[in-house]
């Protein structure tokens, strides 16, 4: 049944799932080609998790074709189990057991013995950096050492895709970091992921970001791509030493000015035009009054796509 | 094979889980000790010390014979001695005395010449199971006080009728040989549904039931994993319970073990489905667990026949009992340990205890099938 390499490792046409008269994920097509970052974005409730749990095998879609790692679902949900990992947004590993005896439950579960048990125990514990602490329980363990683990445990059967469902949900910004070089080296290694977050500045590491709104994937492209389609003109990071109220208004007035959007202590500011230019753009705040801004061109970030598409969205609340 | 292994995987999972929670082992293994003892020593059914009231009226050597019969046993305590008949509803009242004697003035004369003599036995019905054994005791003694009389009447040695009771397979009528069993009964469904109950109801709590299903471990491996070691607990019990009931309270062993055993592991069976079922349905310990002690403690106390006669419950009551696990349980046990019946008598119990097995069975997998896809 195996399929050849260069066929995508996820096909998914039309899926959609529904809850009683609730659309979770309506008609959603996309592709995952072997060896990607694929990112999937959106807001609570937008439908990631439900996405998730359906090409893992855990829910049947009510219509639609999912083929995951060469196997078509429901049918073989079996099949695709054993080919995946899945790290679970609500749970990682349980916490009354020892690090040890959490791997070795999990390889029990995905079926390894002997050696090779082994071997992938010892493998986790490194990937986890808990070699020395083999004998600790899992509840004593920071959160973002237990992040690690919960993805080392999902690794011990070397599964070829993996599924990480808001994996560094509540986990500090260095453990993020240091996740993120762990995804980095398993796709390296040539594993593919596929990662929800509603953190978009780990979207920026994905190979390519699919941006679900209200159960529909409403774009799907790599980062830089994004931002050219969905938020054209030119973004300019304006601050200094001034009152930003006052900046504001004088912006306002400007012609080509798209976007205003607030940034740390600095405003964001899209525009088209002759104003795209700092030094156009400083002699016209001058005008207005406004001296010693400090301009610098700057790129615009996932949050600003997000912003853009899910303007228009009725159900989007948080982010 | 791969099923088997994986099951194994889950089992020595739940042992881990078992062996890191103290309170688990504690409770299943303590709760048989301490509610044997509880019921073995502190709650008897035997009605023993009845404090009694005797108001003679009489003063005769007749009417102080008659005292003297009440007296003699364990069963009547005279705690006072009057001749007033107004003192008895105050004796009653402050609780001093819940059975009083009267004998009125001319017993003894009337015993003399041959006439009815009658004496008054006046009973506290507020406390209706001592009130009730008082007067069956009291009852007795006057029919041999009466068969005497009669005898020395008639010139007789022997009174015309004697019925000679003999109680077979518990002689001393003791309340403990009659309450291991329903206490096993007891000991078992709260341990068995309680706590299987309890452990898939966690996992489906903290989110670990969709981790396991997002493994190749089948539903079947599981459940015989999850349920495995709990199994082995309530087998384990069983011969506490067992031992304990011989060693402390001579339960008499006439059957075989090995049939209680047997019976024991199907009844087992049965409850760990309904501790699945609940869990399935419940999917959270709270309720669970609430749904886990209605559905076996009420049972197992009030329609196994462990205290109370199913055989004088109401119709409804009776099906109930009839269709429910612990009846079945408590009568095989009893029929194994007392009367040494053997399975071509208890197998219409036996047949029960499957019956509702596989239909929890059906119930719980269906169920659970349907959890998460």
């Amino acid at each position: 049944m195996a399929e050849p390499a260069a066929a995508p490792i996820i096909e998914v046409q039309d899926l959609t799932r529904r809850f009683g008269d609730f659309v979770a994920v309506d008609a959603v097509s996309f592709r995952v080609e072997r060896g990607e970052i694929f990112g999937y974005l959106g807001a609570n409730g937008a439908g990631k998790s439900t996405t998730i749990r359906m090409l893992c095998g855990l829910l049947a879609p009510t219509s639609g074709s999912a083929r995951v790692a060469g196997f078509e679902l429901p049918d073989q949900a079996v099949r695709v189990k054993s080919s995946i990992g899945y790290m679970s947004q609500r749970f990682s590993l349980y916490t009354d057991l020892e690090v040890a005896e959490n791997l070795s439950f999990f390889a029990g579960a995905y079926g390894l013995r002997g050696a090779r048990r082994r071997q992938r125990i010892d493998y986790a514990l490194e990937v986890a950096g808990l070699t020395d602490r083999r004998r600790a329980l899992t509840r004593d363990l920071p959160g973002g050492i237990r992040q690690r683990l919960a993805l080392a445990s999902a690794l011990l059967h070397e599964p070829t895709l993996i599924f990480l469902d808001e994996p560094t949900a509540g986990v500090d910004p260095a453990s993020r970091r240091s996740f993120w070089r762990l995804i980095r080296q398993l796709v390296r290694e040539g594993t593919t992921v596929f990662v929800t977050t509603h953190h978009l500045d780990e979207a920026e590491y994905c190979g390519r970001v699919g941006l679900m709104v209200d159960g529909h994937l409403t774009a799907l492209d790599t980062p830089a791509a994004l931002k050219r389609t969905h938020v054209p003109g030119t973004m300019l990071a304006i601050g200094g030493d001034l009152s930003v109220p006052a900046l504001r208004s004088a912006l306002a007035g400007q012609d080509g000015v798209l976007d205003i959007q607030p940034f740390g202590r600095a405003l964001h500011v899209r525009v088209r035009g002759p104003l795209s230019d700092p030094d156009a753009m400083a002699r016209a705040l001058e005008r207005a009054g406004i001296t010693g801004a400090d301009i610098t061109p700057t790129e615009p970030t996932l949050e600003d796509v997000f912003l853009t598409l899910a303007a228009g969205s009725t159900r989007q609340n948080e982010l | 094979m791969d099923g088997l292994r994986r099951a194994r995987a889950m089992a020595l999972k739940e042992v881990m889980h078992i062996l890191r929670d103290r309170q688990v082992l504690v409770f299943a293994l303590g709760m048989p000790v301490l509610l044997l003892l509880l019921f073995g020593y502190a709650v008897s059914f035997d009605v023993e010390h009845i404090p009694l009231a005797v108001i003679d009226q009489d003063h005769t050597p007749q009417s102080r014979e008659l005292r003297a019969a009440f007296v003699s046993g364990d069963t009547f305590v005279p705690v006072v001695e009057t001749s007033d008949a107004e003192a008895v509803e105050p004796l009653f009242r402050r609780n001093v005395a819940r059975i009083a004697l009267v004998i009125p003035h001319g017993y003894g004369r009337a015993l003399g010449r041959g006439e009815t003599a009658e004496v008054q036995l006046l009973a506290d019905g507020s406390d209706n199971t001592t009130a009730s054994v008082a007067l069956g005791y009291a009852n007795a003694l006057a029919l041999s006080v009466n068969q005497r009389s009669l005898a020395t009447i008639l010139g007789t040695a022997e009174p015309p009728l004697s019925v000679r009771v003999r109680t077979l397979f518990n002689p001393g009528l003791e309340s403990a040989i009659f309450l291991v069993p329903g206490l096993m009964v007891l000991i078992l469904v709260i341990i068995a549904v309680m706590l299987t109950a309890l452990t898939i109801a966690r996992e489906y709590e903290r989110g670990s039931m969709e981790q396991l299903f997002s493994t190749p471990v089948g539903r079947l491996s599981i459940i015989l994993g999850k349920l495995g070691p709990y199994f082995v607990l309530g087998l384990v019990q069983v011969l506490l319970t067992l031992t304990l009931g011989v060693a402390l309270f001579g339960v008499p062993v006439n059957g075989s073990v090995l049939l209680l055993f047997a019976v024991a592991a199907v009844f087992l069976l049965a409850m760990l489905m309904q501790g699945l079922l609940i869990s399935v349905v419940a999917r959270n310990q709270m309720l669970a667990s609430q749904l886990a002690l209605l559905s076996t403690v009420l049972p197992a106390l009030l329609l196994s026949g462990f205290i109370f006669p199913i055989e004088n419950m109401p119709p409804l009551l009776q099906g109930i009992a009839n269709v429910l696990p612990p009846m079945h349980f408590v009568r095989a046990l009893r029929a194994i340990l007392l009367r040494g019946n053997g399975i071509a008598v208890i197998w219409p119990d036996v047949l029960a205890l499957a019956a509702f097995f596989v239909v929890l069975l059906t119930l719980a997998t269906r169920r659970f099938r349907r959890t998460l896809a």
